[in-house]
């Protein structure tokens, strides 16, 4: 039971917001990237492995597009894809009413994330970057939603949700 | 007990697990077969079925190479297990279960959501495959599925009389 990624996508279908979580097991921290921006650019490793994240977020969103796309097709105006699972991982999908697409990407064992992802919308996004004065409407590029106290509130959730044995 | 879903009338009998229908896809991504046993999936003509087969050939190709976990080491002596795509969809209304033969060859089988044991069901697809078509010595392969027993052995498993 662990959580892999987590992407949150604009109704302008580009990433706002994008977070890798550590394998229990291993060494390397967290990272986290606000709209999968390039961080340092001279490097050259971490601008391929940015790039390398964009383009996995470009994926991911086809991916949910074309499923999204494929549900309403066959299972009318109102079906609305919910996940899918291959071997290795599961892909939970949330829309909400404003067009923002959540997506969490975690073990094949894990049941349904629905309400998880609700959560984390209406507890952590919308009270700490929708109601943040200071941030902008449209989130272009990411800016404004990778502020600390979501960030934070973010992680402690997913502490809470995926390592409730303490 | 009635049980009505939305897409039949109110006062039809209809039980929760059934199975709507059947998709076949060879290995370049074309439809080679289709076939709905139950009323529940909306009415879509053979071009739409055409693209929504090769757009789903797509989709579990790109499901293979977002793959976020890490590389599971092997058993020494083995080759690494080869990453999978798509298993299972869920929505609200349907679950579409793929079943990946070793060839290529992709059966996607659309059920409702409460029916159970659906990788049961599509194994026994491919089994019901394997023995009426494969040996079938005037079927040529990645061809569209034109075998009269193919369609009589499904029709009595899959079909609900």
């Amino acid at each position: 039971m662990s959580v892999f990624s987590f992407y949150i996508f604009d109704r302008h279908t580009e990433c706002i917001y994008s977070k890798r979580f550590a394998a229990s097991n291993n060494a390397p921290p967290p990272r986290g990237a606000a709209g999968g921006g390039i961080q340092n650019g001279d490097v050259p490793a971490s601008l391929r492995k940015a790039s390398k994240d964009l383009d996995e977020t470009k994926l991911i969103f086809g991916t949910i597009f074309s499923l999204r796309r494929m549900a309403r097709q066959l299972g009318g105006a109102d079906d609305q894809f919910l996940s899918y699972r291959t071997g290795e991982y599961k892909l939970h999908y949330f829309e909400t009413p404003t067009q923002l697409k959540l997506v969490m990407l975690t073990s094949p064992n894990v049941g349904n994330m629905r309400t998880v992802l609700h959560q984390i919308w209406a507890t952590l996004f919308v009270e700490y970057v929708v109601k943040s004065p200071l941030a902008p409407a449209e989130h272009t590029g990411g800016k404004g939603v990778a502020n600390e106290l979501f960030e934070g509130g973010l992680e402690r959730f997913m502490e809470a949700v995926f390592r409730p044995q303490q | 007990m009635s049980v009505t879903t939305q897409h039949t009338t109110p006062t039809e009998l209809m039980v929760y697990r059934v199975v709507f229908a059947l998709l076949i896809i060879n290995k370049a991504g074309g439809l080679i077969y289709t076939r709905t046993f139950a009323p529940g999936l909306q009415k879509l003509d053979s071009n739409d079925y055409l693209i929504l087969a090769g757009t789903f050939h797509g989709i579990h190709a790109i499901s293979r190479s977002i793959n976020p976990a890490p590389p599971v080491p092997p058993a020494p002596g083995n080759r690494r297990p080869p990453t999978t795509g798509i298993e299972s969809m869920e929505s609200s209304h349907f679950r579409l279960t793929c079943f990946q033969s070793p060839t290529g060859v992709k059966f996607l089988l659309f059920t409702s959501p409460e029916q159970p044991n659906t990788d049961v069901i599509v194994r026994r697809c491919y089994e019901v495959y394997g023995d009426f078509v494969m040996k079938n010595p005037f079927y040529s392969l990645e061809m569209p599925v034109r075998v009269e027993k193919f369609d009589r052995a499904l029709g009595a498993y899959l079909a609900r009389p």
